[in-house]
């Protein structure tokens, strides 16, 4: 019975949790799971900053924010987003986002997902 | 010939001093007369507060007390020879304007810094319209709210803008603080607002 419980609790946490992702289609979903995993990351503690511009943080689905930061080699990016940066102006990236529970693997596939997220909205507009 | 030209300078210094004129008096008419929408006003009034803010979160606190880390800003700015916190700086400054607009009735417009969830119980929302649009920018981050609003017989236009987490001391701060009614803050999330005030008639 108490693993019963326990299933059926997960399974809507599960539900709660796909149901909150799932009504923001601009948030496209990638194929692997690498990216999959990333995208549950970067909706729980990026979003809420990036998706918004908060202290400067740059939109993965405005394409100038992006074009110039994907020259970067991906170690900087990860390097930023792990350690915490000060960009021009002294703008802040905290830490991990703020969010000090992630690890480093997580905080990467987050950056993954937020990179092939601003060179999908390039190549759209680029087509356009 | 002589007479002719002598003529059309006359003319001509008569139209400059007429647009002139008619310069000044259309200038000066603009100016006393409503030529800008109270929503548009108090939009102009939260940019410079919101930049004002922002410049002296990143070029003075930012750069000297996370890059530099040659003083540290502090609630107990006094006894601990601290910066003050940005939302201090931004209170006291709305104190500032309270006091001149309270000398200067042509100029009464206010604004103030509030929260659903305030560690000081006097920066609750008072009115209905504080109220709701404190929980409309909760609930839709990214926009503002503008309703108007009757106080002591005046109307007036009332802007609500979003106060977010910038960073996480500001999440911290609120969420360990001993008088806090809410302690699961996040950086990016709206802890508040901005509300301006701007009287429309009465």
């Amino acid at each position: 019975m108490k693993h019963l419980n326990i299933f059926i609790l997960t399974t809507c946490i599960g539900l709660f949790v796909n149901t909150a992702h799932a009504d923001k289609p601009e948030y496209i979903k990638f194929e692997g799971k690498h990216l999959e995993h990333g995208r549950s990351i970067w909706l729980d503690t990026c979003e809420n900053c990036h998706a918004y511009g908060i202290a400067d943080s740059p939109n993965p689905l405005v394409p100038e924010d992006w074009r110039k930061r994907l020259e970067q080699d991906a170690k900087v990016l990860y390097t930023h987003a792990i350690d915490g940066f000060f960009g021009p102006d002294h703008s802040m990236m905290p830490a991990k986002g703020g969010n000090d529970s992630l690890t480093d693997d997580e905080v990467k596939a987050a950056v993954d997902y937020m990179t092939e997220l601003a060179r999908y909205y390039i190549k759209s507009k680029k087509e356009e | 010939m002589k007479y002719k030209l002598k003529n059309s300078w006359i003319i001509l210094s008569f139209t400059f001093i007429t647009v002139l004129v008619a310069g000044i008096a259309w200038a000066s008419d603009v100016g006393d007369n409503p030529s800008i929408t109270p929503r548009t006003m108090a939009d102009a009034l939260h940019m410079v507060m919101d930049s004002d803010r922002a410049v002296y979160t990143k070029k003075i606190v930012n750069r000297l007390v996370k890059k530099e880390k040659v003083i540290k800003a502090s609630e107990h700015f006094e006894d601990e020879k601290a910066l003050v916190l940005p939302a201090q700086m931004f209170r006291f400054g709305a104190e500032m304007v309270a006091e001149k607009a309270e000398k200067n009735p042509d100029i009464n417009f206010s604004y103030s810094l509030q929260s659903l969830w305030p560690i000081n119980k006097q920066n609750a929302p008072a009115t209905d319209a504080e109220k709701e649009g404190l929980k409309f920018v909760v609930d839709n981050k990214g926009q503002n709210y503008y309703t108007t609003e009757e106080l002591g017989g005046i109307t007036y236009f009332t802007a609500v803008y979003a106060d977010v987490a910038v960073a996480p001391v500001c999440a911290s701060c609120h969420n360990d603080h001993k008088d806090t009614p809410k302690s699961d803050f996040k950086v990016g999330d709206v802890m508040g607002g901005v509300v301006i005030r701007i009287p429309i008639s009465g």
